[in-house]
């Protein structure tokens, strides 16, 4: 029954609303305030002044880290998406219901694990005396520098967004009409044909939001660049906290975040622009 | 023409065969580091590798020696439950407002409520200890509880919106028509509908505030939280120990998912008004 | 008739923003009535009786209950149960604490309700359900718990929502007659919505034909039947040939129209007056519509037709005519009646039905 809000409505419906208010919102309309302060003598001081802004826009170390950070996030999301694809295709078309049920259980329980304890695990695996380069060792090769390059940031990236690529491919997969599929073999349209011309088509939507989804997940991390990529290159969030920690500079590391947000909504509503194209729906 | 059927047969077995080789080998990039980090929990080797060093608690040993440890402990568990049943309700009042009510700027009142975990925590933790210190709620437990609440509401009203969404539209309104009041029916029909979705979502909610550590990290001043001191090993020196803490706090959330999984999935779920329809 | 109205609707109008679901209703129902609302989905049928429950508020007019208007009185305040479309039972309760709800509701003492409720799960013949969950009953089990939750506060009224709906054929037929029993026995009013033209027509004592938000005919089924009121009537009962055409004359003899068909009169008592030159409409049962292979003499109206199809059921067969401009014509007959035509298609027959069958429809 569509009613005016009510006392009792209002029960319900404020409490979060006031939360993400006080604990969200200020905290993000702060931080633009806040990139309009100054420092002086360590000391953050209510300010309006953009002097933060071009400090940070006029360093070339801030471009290459951003350069870095948006190259290293599209590389991660193309690649995840490329190697989750047919994990996602052959859990929702070549598994039984039981098994699928699993394989999503599975998939679900790397999101309660530390993500921090999974990448220094990774060490283990990747460091010069590690795992990798031992069995290397025991065919002749090696040992090679693993740990600190680009690659191990992207097998972190890959920890980070995989099994959360791998769902909402499935989830947007296992809604496809089969008969859709059947339609196009009966067409005679062969099985790597169907997936290109039928499957990826019909699966559009879900396909980009998970890539968009890698995109913002890598583009804000911290934890792989630094502990597996060594801190070099620099991406944003590492410049973000070594900025906090060098000199109280906090309204300049609210500058990064302030780009860092802007960026991701842009590219955030490029993707769903691009993700529903042509639909009427 | 038999043979070209046999052939072709055949290849789709081999595709068939080469894409569950690739669902197994996904699965085991996935699992390969929480294994590991069982595996090497275990390990006496100060420097982790292979060949297996002897099997050893020593680890344990350490973490359960450290005071500091359980000083995080403490302050984690803390932090957790009162997440959790801060985020379920708040939740729970979101869902329900969604499931029942139409109204200028839903989609605001959406948005806001299940955005924030998509804002990397370095800008949120960023923004909420400059905004918390602020308003002098920075440096203990209650700025980790209300950064936490923040990210964990959104899971809390997801879960107990599915839910929320299997029932009967007009179960409410029965429950109306028959006299009870708008409260009554809340505490005779719609809690009771929903009691395996708002427990599946506090243990969530309580096991994502126990992983959570970067907003904690940003947040916390004294009090830590145990995922933050897990990341004072790894920026002070590496050392197994971080296994042990991670197996922990691995066995402790898996504990809670699967009892939320068994609540939202098992027999008070799966009675439905239209079980036969 | 006025003493013993239970409900009137006065002028009541209902609106969804721009969409008007109810336009304007005037009616009333009696005390002891089973009165079925029927119209296709979308008439507004299940508004009505959702404004009579208290569930969505009238956008103007007046709904009374007992005399005394209830349109501010909240669902809950009223004493109108409903028996829902998805019968609404909760899933989380056995079936006694489902029956026992309405009393729990109104702070009835726990012995009491237990005893009032465990009197109607008798009476509805499900006592040995009492502690089963809702998910291990049957349909018409369910069918009857859903009865039971809503009269075991013995209300004056009941309100049904296509109660029956999600029953196969021939429990409906059972479960219709339990309807009809509890109704005659507890002497309270039914207010039925269905769009089963069978539904309501062997139940209820009165129907409300709805269409469009507006009630299109109000009578006994006898009355709807027999003499539809409007072309909407006839279309939706589907039970009769319909004409229209222009009045070209109107005296005592009856009526002539000139149709498609060809000249059409028909002499019914019943008739209005119609003015030569309006347009007007004829109805005529297909049961009493007749075939032959030549014209009939009388005071009848044939009409030349080919066969185009042909359908039997049971004992009765429907035979599918068009006429030579392209109207379709049914007959209803049974077999013995048909003795002697042939049936094939494409035979050329002529349909008729004697001047007195005819009747006429006033409104469009």
């Amino acid at each position: 029954m569509r009613r005016p809000l009510t006392l009792y409505g209002l029960t319900f419906s404020l409490p979060l609303l006031i939360w993400q208010l006080l604990f969200f919102v200020f905290p993000l309309v702060f931080l633009v305030a806040l990139s309009f302060w100054t420092v002086k003598n360590f000391r953050m001081q209510p300010d309006f002044d953009t002097v933060n802004w071009v400090t940070i826009y006029g360093r070339s170390v801030f471009w290459q880290a951003y350069g870095t950070t948006l190259a290293m996030a599209a590389f991660a999301s193309a690649l995840v998406s490329i190697l989750a694809f047919p994990c996602a295709y052959a859990i929702a078309f070549k598994l039984s219901d039981n098994a699928r049920r699993w394989a999503v259980f599975l998939m679900v329980i790397p999101f309660f694990t530390s993500y921090l304890v999974r990448v220094y695990s990774w060490q283990i695996f990747l460091s010069d005396a590690g795992i990798i380069n031992v069995m290397l060792g025991w065919i002749g090769l090696g040992p090679y520098g693993l740990l600190n390059t680009v690659g191990a940031t992207m097998i972190g990236y890959l920890t980070l967004t995989f099994p959360l690529v791998v769902l909402l491919q499935l989830f947007s997969l296992v809604f496809i009409d089969r008969t859709l599929i059947e339609a196009a073999h009966n067409l005679r349209c062969g099985r790597l044909r169907t997936v290109f011309e039928v499957i990826v088509p019909s699966a559009r939507v879900g396909l980009v939001i998970a890539a968009l989804f890698a995109f913002i997940l890598c583009f804000g991390d911290f934890v792989s660049p630094i502990y597996l990529g060594g801190g070099d290159p620099t991406t944003l969030s590492i410049l973000i906290t070594d900025t906090t920690k060098s000199g109280q500079q906090w309204p300049r590391a609210a500058v990064i975040a302030l780009t860092m947000i802007g960026t991701l909504l842009v590219v955030a509503f490029a993707a769903v622009r691009f993700a529903y194209k042509g639909r009427t729906k | 023409m038999s043979d070209r059927d046999t052939a072709s047969i055949n290849r789709n077995r081999a595709v068939d065969v080469a894409l569950k080789a690739y669902i197994v080998l996904g699965y085991a990039f996935v699992f390969a580091p929480i294994a590991a980090s069982f595996v090497f929990s275990l390990n006496s080797d100060r420097f982790p590798s292979i060949p297996l060093g002897e099997f050893s608690l020593e680890w344990y040993k350490a973490v359960a020696s450290d005071p500091l440890v359980w000083q995080g402990l403490r302050n984690t568990l803390f932090v957790g439950v009162t997440v959790g049943v801060i985020a379920t309700a708040l939740g729970f009042g979101a869902a329900y407002t969604d499931y029942r009510y139409k109204f200028f700027g839903k989609q605001v009142y959406l948005a806001l409520a299940l955005i924030p975990p998509t804002i990397p925590v370095v800008i949120l933790g960023l923004a909420m200890l400059a905004y918390l210190s602020r308003i002098s709620l920075s440096g203990n437990a209650l700025s980790v509880i209300i950064a936490h609440v923040v990210i964990c509401a959104p899971f809390a009203m997801a879960i107990i919106r599915l839910r929320l969404s299997q029932m009967d539209p007009d179960l409410e309104a029965a429950a109306w028509n028959l006299g009870a009041s708008e409260w009554a029916a809340m505490r005779h029909v719609i809690v009771p509908f929903t009691m395996p979705a708002i427990l599946g979502a506090l243990f969530i909610t309580m096991a994502v505030s126990f992983d959570e550590f970067a907003i904690a990290w940003f947040v916390s001043g004294l009090n830590e939280t145990l995922p933050v001191k897990v990341l004072g090993f790894l920026q002070g020196q590496v050392s197994p120990r971080i296994n042990a803490i991670g197996t922990f706090v691995f066995v402790t959330s898996m504990t809670l998912v699967i009892l939320a999984q068994i609540l939202l999935t098992g027999r008070g779920a799966q009675i439905r008004p239209s079980a036969d329809e | 008739m006025k003493n013993d109205t239970l409900v009137s609707f006065e002028g009541v109008v209902k609106r969804f923003g721009d969409f008007v679901a109810v336009k304007r209703m005037d009616f009333e129902i009696g005390k002891g009535e089973f009165l079925a609302i029927m119209g296709s989905s979308g008439c507004g049928k299940t508004t009505t009786l959702r404004m009579l429950a208290g569930l969505e508020a009238p956008s103007e007019g007046v709904i009374r209950l007992s005399g005394k208007p209830i349109n501010d009185l909240p669902t809950w305040s009223r004493d109108t149960p409903m028996v829902w479309q998805s019968l609404a039972l909760f899933p989380f309760l056995n079936v006694v604490e489902n029956v026992e709800f309405a009393l729990k509701m109104r702070a009835v003492g726990k012995a009491e309700r237990r005893r009032r409720a465990e009197q109607w799960l008798d009476r509805m013949q499900i006592s040995e359900f009492a502690g089963r969950n809702i998910s291990q009953l049957s349909g018409g089990q369910r069918q009857r718990v859903a009865l039971a939750r809503s009269l075991v506060v013995e209300p004056e009224i009941l309100l049904l929502d296509e109660p029956l709906s999600a029953l196969d054929a021939a429990l409906k037929v059972r479960m219709q007659s339990v309807l009809k029993n509890l109704q005659r026995e507890t002497g309270i009013t039914f207010v039925y919505v269905t769009h089963s033209q069978s539904e309501a027509f062997s139940m209820a004592d009165r129907v409300v034909i709805m269409s469009r938000g507006q009630i299109e005919q109000i009578g006994t089924p006898q009355e709807i039947y027999r003499t539809p009121r409007t072309r909407f009537v006839a279309d939706f009962l589907g039970s009769s040939n319909v004409f229209t055409g222009t009045v070209t004359a109107s005296d005592g003899g009856g009526v002539m129209l000139d149709t498609p068909a060809g000249p059409l009169r028909l002499t019914s008592g019943e008739r209005l007056a119609a003015a030569p030159g309006r347009s007007a409409t004829l109805t005529v049962l297909d049961t009493r519509t007749n075939l032959a292979l030549t014209a009939p003499g009388g005071p009848v109206n044939a009409i030349p037709v080919r066969m185009i199809g042909e359908e039997f059921i049971g004992a009765t067969a429907t035979i599918y005519l068009e006429t030579g401009t392209g109207q379709e014509i049914r007959v209803q007959k049974s077999h013995e009646e048909l003795a002697g035509i042939p049936l094939e298609i494409g035979q050329e027959l002529f349909a008729w039905w004697a001047h007195a069958d005819g009747h006429l429809v006033t409104e469009e």
